[in-house]
C-alpha cells in the first residue's frame, strides 16, 4: 500500500545514499550525515522501508575494539528495484542542498 | 551536562519504542557513539526522541504508554492537586465553629471542640499523604511498576478509610468526601482497566517472541 505512493523527498535521498552502492552496508549515523536527514527523520523512514522490505538490516561487528555492534543497512533485490522505479529519468539526481 | 541530558533522552526514546521495536532502539543507541565523536549527541538523541514517538501510536505497547501518561496527567496529579487543595482549606476552617453542633442555642461543646482541634494535625497529614500517594501512583503508572502501584493503592485505600473514620467520629463535614469516593471509584476502574490492557500487551509480546 505505502509503496504505491509517491516517495517524500527525504525517502528519495535516503534511496540515493543507499543505491550508490547497493551491496555496501551503510550505518545509521553515516547516512544521517550523508543525507542531511536527521535521526528524527531518518529512524521512522528506515524502520518504515525495512518493514516494506525495501532496506535490510543487520548487526555488524565494530571497527574499533570495545564499542558496540552497530546496525548497518542497505537495500534489498526489491529496494533497488523500487529506486530504479522511483527515478524512471535515470540516476537519483537530489541533493540535501535541494531540501534545505 | 548535555552529553547526561542527550543519554537521559536516549534512554526516553528506548522506552518509548517498546518490545516491539527493541532492535530500532539498540540501534539508535549503537549510533550515539558516533554523535558524540561528532559533538552533536544531543541533536541525534533529541532526534531519536521525536523518532519514537512518532512510532509510539503504531504498536500496542506504545499505545498502553500514551494511554498511562493521559491517566497520570489527566486524572492522577488533578487528583493529588484536589487533595492538597482539600488539606489546606482544611487547616483554614479550623478555627470556625466546630461541626456536629445542632444549634448555637446548646451552648459549644468544648470537649468537641477539643477533639476536633486536636485530630487537625492527623487528618491535614492524612490529606497531605494522599496527595503524595497520588503524586507516587502518577510516577509508578509511567514506569509501569506494578507491584508498587499495588501497594500504593492500597495505602491510598486505608488512608481514605482512616480519614472517613476519624471525620464521621469527629462529627466533621463529611461532603467532601463524598466526591472524593466517587474520584477514587473512578480512578480505581480506571487503573485497574489499564493493568488489564497491560497484561493482554505482555501477554501479546511473550506470544511473539516464542513465535521467532
Amino acid at each position: 500500500m505505502g509503496r504505491n505512493r509517491r516517495p517524500s523527498k527525504q525517502m528519495l535521498l535516503l534511496l540515493e545514499a543507499l543505491s550508490a552502492h547497493t551491496q555496501q552496508w551503510r550505518h545509521g549515523y553515516d547516512l544521517m550525515k550523508e543525507t542531511g536527514l536527521l535521526s528524527g527523520t531518518l529512524y521512522p523512514l528506515l524502520i518504515r522501508m525495512t518493514d516494506q522490505g525495501l532496506v535490510e538490516a543487520e548487526w555488524r561487528e565494530p571497527e574499533h575494539p570495545g564499542r558496540p555492534a552497530r546496525h548497518a543497512y542497505r537495500l534489498t533485490n526489491a529496494g533497488v528495484a523500487f529506486a530504479r522505479m522511483a527515478t524512471p529519468a535515470g540516476p537519483l539526481t537530489f541533493t540535501k542542498v535541494a531540501f534545505t | 551536562m548535555t552529553l547526561a541530558v542527550s543519554r537521559a533522552l536516549l534512554s526516553m526514546a528506548s522506552r518509548s519504542l517498546g518490545s516491539d521495536r527493541r532492535t530500532w532502539a539498540m540501534a539508535m543507541e549503537a549510533e550515539f557513539e558516533a554523535a558524540v565523536e561528532d559533538r552533536r549527541p544531543f541533536l541525534f538523541a533529541l532526534g531519536c526522541l521525536f523518532a519514537a514517538w512518532r512510532e509510539i501510536g503504531k504498536h500496542s505497547e506504545g499505545r498502553l504508554i500514551l494511554a498511562n501518561y493521559a491517566l497520570a496527567r489527566g486524572l492522577l496529579i488533578p487528583m493529588a492537586v484536589l487533595q492538597f487543595q482539600q488539606a489546606i482549606g482544611f487547616l483554614s476552617s479550623a478555627g470556625g465553629r466546630p461541626f456536629g453542633i445542632p444549634s448555637a442555642a446548646d451552648g459549644p461543646n468544648f470537649y468537641l471542640i477539643w477533639s476536633q482541634n486536636s485530630a487537625i494535625p492527623i487528618l491535614v497529614i492524612t490529606w497531605l499523604l494522599l496527595g503524595i500517594a497520588h503524586l507516587c501512583l502518577a510516577w509508578m503508572l509511567v514506569e509501569g511498576d506494578w507491584s508498587r502501584i499495588a501497594k500504593c493503592g492500597m495505602l491510598i485505600g486505608a488512608a481514605m478509610i482512616t480519614l472517613s473514620l476519624f471525620m464521621g467520629v469527629l462529627m466533621l463535614d463529611l461532603s467532601s468526601l463524598r466526591a472524593q469516593v466517587a474520584e477514587l471509584a473512578i480512578e480505581f476502574v480506571a487503573v485497574v482497566s489499564i493493568s488489564r490492557w497491560h497484561i493482554r500487551v505482555l501477554v501479546g509480546a511473550s506470544r511473539d517472541l516464542l513465535a521467532r
